[in-house]
């Protein structure tokens, strides 16, 4: 009853303006409420409609078309120019679960996504927890931790790759005279090393500045009853901050595995290319490979509807969870 | 609200068709003829050079070049706008991709589309080894436009430092000369390996050295050519590639260094890489530098080297009036002067025998004298089946993975033989996709 009550007396109050058409016509549109229906509705259902039909349509164009023209590419083998084209049934993901590549480069994907997660987590939790303690210059500090973000992934990519190429780079050379062998061109390690690491550096400001709010959302109240009962920062941090900031940190953690599964693209793109030898062509990256760079339209597309279906995976893991198991209320 | 973004929508379309019409006003009575191209940098600046001369050389048609990133690149654009009915009159693609053009059902033949619109070009006049590669059938499919071939640079003064005059002819003779350079610490690397060794160090050698490289005389015979290279010199080329990155002689530039800017710098004492490097190792490198064909193996059958480049497509699909414009502009790339211009400023081979004998009489060579290497080594010994060219479709899906195999055997993770043996197996399953796709083709 109460929100209802405030819609009508907004609507009430636009009866008496002459001249807005729209805003006299809503009162009459919008129903109060019935048994077995939400707190409010549209007595005509296409104004409810063409409120809607925007986001429709953008979820039309971006979201349903492109995954209908995977979905179909999926399934055939096709000459670029769409000349000619085979239906082959299962055989692109048949071919794709028999290929010792594109299991390698699964493999791949997950080590580097935990990895980044983790370690995006953790580093921008320390982060965080320091910022609550910086008494002076907190605004610089906070800039200079959020800076990061604001740069394009290709350009930091490219930054990297600079600083750290066995031949010219300034921080390569540098490792090599503290007698590490770093050459990313031919030790895959090294290779997956710097892509996670400049992966890990864009990333942490996301996650960081979801954390400080989090943290500053923590009711003053519990933290000074901790503090009385003589907890130190830290204990305080772990045991009270950490719990409540529980549903942030779930988000974020789920935010953390599509950054590094779809978005570290540009980066890898511009650090390793992939390579050297697949050493760090993850799936998102290896459906661009393959269909962009290489033309094979069909592969490529069974590669995104697979990618695709961990993506539904996640947001359902995240509905569900988020809704159920992480809900703190103070 | 509502009314005033429709007010604001209504407005900027407004001015946007405005806009629109004040700039076709001005340009109104010329017809555009779009084309895209793959090269950027100084050689870009000069295709934009070579644009601005033929929109002043006439006022019917105004070419408008677009760059749309490397020839991949170029090409997966040009895939995305053709399927939309968005493409470009004109496209320039690699050699590479020669037959996914050539069969795509995208194109008009040059000769169809040069006869139509009333020109007459002297086919013939073509240099034989990229009239080799562009005439199928006896008819060329493409305007050959920028071609190339990977010839030696080699700083001069590091190898006179080292006590050599110049390169050896031979990969045994190299081999010692590079590590020598190594050994007296003339520099800090003694060669630097390029971003497309596959063309260079794998094709151009197999071609050279007379290697088959696939059955069917390396795809001209047929689309039910499969890959042999595993079972040829190459296995022992990379073997020796891969002792020199292992023994620090041969540098991978890595991601964000053009490994000729390491040659360029006086890091690296040589590379292999394309004659097109011309224009920009003439502006950047402080040293005395020189080029050298090719080395061979030592006893081998030499051969000519194969071109790499790129050419010309008249893309299907536009108006009688824009095919004229496109016609137009063929016409004017493959005149002789142009042809010669576009040559000394690049560094690419001049493409038309008129061309050739033009820059030659002038005695161009006499002062460039590396300008001609690349059509010495191209015209080395009578073409065989092994080194006439590669027509493979899908061609660059079979290259990439080349490429990440070798990779493999930069990281240790195969034998040179295990990786050569994977890629054509890969490679020929790449070949059966495409066989399968064109057939009766």
């Amino acid at each position: 009853m109460p929100a209802n009550n405030a819609i009508m007396t907004k609507n009430e109050g636009a009866v008496k303006r002459p001249g807005l058409p729209l805003r006299r016509s809503l009162s009459s549109l919008v129903g109060t409420s019935e048994a077995g229906l939400k707190a409010s509705h549209f007595r005509r259902p296409w104004l409810a409609a063409g409120l809607l039909a925007p986001q429709l349509l953008i979820l039309l164009f971006f979201f349903f078309i492109p995954t209908w023209k995977a979905l179909s590419l999926a399934f055939v083998q096709v000459d670029p120019f769409g000349g000619t084209m085979i239906f082959v049934g299962l055989e692109n993901f048949t071919t794709l679960f028999s290929s010792p590549e594109y299991r390698d480069s699964a493999i791949l994907t997950l080590w580097f996504t935990v990895v980044q997660c983790i370690a995006t987590l953790v580093i921008a939790g320390l982060l965080a927890f320091a910022t609550d303690n910086v008494m002076r210059g907190r605004a610089i500090y906070k800039g200079v931790i959020l800076l990061p973000y604001a740069i394009a992934p290709a350009i930091s990519g490219v930054l990297w790759a600079f600083l750290f190429n066995p031949t010219v780079g300034p921080l390569a050379q540098m490792l090599h005279e503290l007698g590490l062998a770093w050459d990313p061109n031919r030790r895959p390690f090294d290779a997956l090393l710097l892509v996670s690491v400049a992966a890990i550096w864009k990333h942490v400001c996301y996650d960081y500045i979801f954390l400080v709010a989090a943290f500053l959302a923590v009711p003053a109240s519990v933290m000074e009853a901790a503090a009385i009962d003589g907890a130190r920062p830290v204990r305080r941090f772990l045991t009270v901050t950490l719990p409540m900031a529980a549903p942030t940190i779930f988000f974020l953690i789920v935010m953390n595995f599509v950054y590094g599964l779809f978005e570290t693209f540009g980066i890898i793109d511009t650090v390793t290319r992939g390579g050297p030898a697949g050493s760090t062509n993850t799936l998102v990256y290896k459906v661009y490979q393959d269909g962009f760079r290489q033309l094979d339209l069909g592969s490529s597309a069974a590669q995104s509807v697979i990618l695709m279906a961990i993506a539904v995976l996640f947001t359902f893991l995240q509905f569900r969870a988020v809704e159920r198991k992480v809900n703190y209320q103070v | 609200m509502a009314s005033t973004y429709v007010k604001s929508i209504t407005g900027l379309l407004a001015a946007s068709a405005l806009l629109m019409g004040a700039t076709g006003a001005t340009a109104a009575d010329r017809v555009k003829i779009e084309w895209w191209y793959a090269i950027s940098g100084k050689l870009g600046d000069t295709v934009q050079q070579l644009i601005s001369d033929f929109n002043k050389s006439q006022d019917k048609y105004e070419v408008v070049g677009t760059f749309k990133g490397n020839y991949e690149e170029t090409l997966a654009a040009m895939v995305a706008a053709y399927r939309v009915s968005q493409q470009p009159a004109i496209l320039q693609s690699a050699e590479r991709g020669f037959m996914t053009m050539l069969n795509s059902g995208a194109i008009i033949p040059v000769d169809q589309l040069m006869a139509k619109q009333g020109y007459k070009t002297d086919w013939n006049d073509f240099i034989k080894p990229v009239a080799g590669f562009y005439i199928v059938n006896g008819k060329p499919a493409a305007l050959p436009f920028n071609s190339s071939t990977p010839i030696l640079w080699y700083n001069a003064d590091a190898f006179k430092a080292a006590g050599f005059d110049a390169p050896s002819d031979t990969w045994q003779g190299l081999e010692k000369q590079l590590y020598a350079l190594k050994e007296k610490k003339v520099t800090d690397c003694s060669m630097a390996l390029p971003g497309d060794f596959q063309w260079s160090l794998i094709e151009n050698y197999s071609a050279i050295n007379n290697y088959p490289f696939a059955t069917k005389a390396n795809g001209y015979a047929g689309l039910d050519t499969e890959f042999v290279y595993n079972k040829t010199g190459v296995v022992g080329q990379v073997a020796r590639l891969k002792k020199w990155v292992d023994d620090g002689v041969l540098k991978i530039a890595g991601q964000g260094v053009a490994p000729i800017s390491l040659f360029t710098s006086g890091t690296c004492a040589t590379i292999i890489n394309s004659t097109a490097s011309h224009s920009g190792v003439e502006a950047d490198a402080k040293f005395k530098w020189s080029a050298a064909v090719m080395p061979h193996e030592a006893g081998a059958d030499v051969r000519n080297g194969t071109i790499g480049g790129a050419s010309l497509w008249a893309v299907k699909g536009k108006s009688e009036e824009v095919q004229a414009g496109v016609a137009a502009f063929f016409n004017f790339v493959a005149q002789p002067d142009t042809q010669e211009w576009w040559s000394k400023a690049t560094g690419y081979v001049p493409v038309t025998n008129a061309a050739y004998q033009k820059m030659k009489a002038e005695g161009y060579f006499k002062d460039h004298p590396t300008r001609e290497i690349a059509i010495e080594q191209l015209s080395r010994g009578e073409p065989t089946d092994n080194s006439r060219g590669f027509r493979f479709g899908n061609h660059n899906q079979s290259t990439a993975i080349l490429i990440e195999e070798i990779q493999a055997v930069w990281t240790g993770k195969k034998t040179p033989q295990e990786a050569l043996d994977s890629s054509v197996k890969r490679g020929n399953e790449i070949l059966r996709q495409y066989e399968k796709l064109h057939a009766g083709k």
